[in-house]
């Protein structure tokens, strides 16, 4: 295969391991669960797309089985941050030192305890 | 040529091992659920980013075909849990 697709590929794969990386940083150093699902959404979205778009260009014949899950991927992530987080809320976890809540006043929460 | 793809593929392997495990510590010490279920959530994507890396080592694409099951079934789960744990029950 000739060189600059393998450069290409390489150059993908370090970073979206290296934004992946970010996003694990994040996960480990924000305080509560919402901020933290900023730092999952950036591994789930950027780390694995760049590696699917490496992976269809190094095995270029089986290239639409990467964009399938590049697709699933940029489909599912956002659904699945919202979901828990809003589960979170629901639930009634607490939000860390927040200045504003917007949705106080309109949805019933939970105590809290039992997470 | 060779030598060097091999360093980085066994760079960015063991960086997404180490991720998993630094992803499934968090969700075994979360301090509440849903910190454990994004653990959980981040332990499967990076479950997933590290079936791709060895189908681009190996070189052949069954592995493709296994992270799309384990994408669309880490998808499935997360969200049933994330439902258990807003109305302590799924159905």
């Amino acid at each position: 295969m000739e060189t600059v697709q393998q450069i290409i590929a390489i150059v993908l794969l370090v970073l979206g391991t290296f934004l992946s990386l970010v996003g694990v940083i994040g996960f480990i150093r924000l305080p509560d669960v919402y901020t933290r699902l900023h730092a999952t959404g950036k591994v789930s979205v950027f780390g694995l797309v760049f590696l699917l778009i490496a992976a269809s260009i190094l095995t270029p014949l089986t290239a639409w089985k990467g964009i399938l899950l590049i697709f699933f991927v940029l489909l599912g992530s956002p659904a699945i941050s919202h979901s828990i987080a809003s589960a979170a809320y629901k639930a009634g976890v607490p939000l860390v030192n927040t200045k504003r809540d917007d949705l106080k006043s309109k949805l019933e929460r939970g105590s809290g305890k039992d997470v | 040529m060779q030598t060097i793809l091999d360093i980085i593929f066994s760079v960015v392997l063991g960086l997404h091992l180490l991720m998993i495990l630094v992803a499934a510590w968090h969700t075994w010490t979360g301090e509440n659920s849903a910190v454990r279920l994004a653990g959980l959530d981040l332990a499967s994507t990076l479950t997933t980013a590290v079936l791709v890396i060895v189908g681009i080592i190996s070189g052949n694409s069954l592995f493709l075909d296994v992270a799309i099951v384990t994408a669309l079934l880490g998808y499935l789960a997360t969200v049933t849990i994330a439902k258990f744990i807003s109305d302590q029950k799924v159905f």
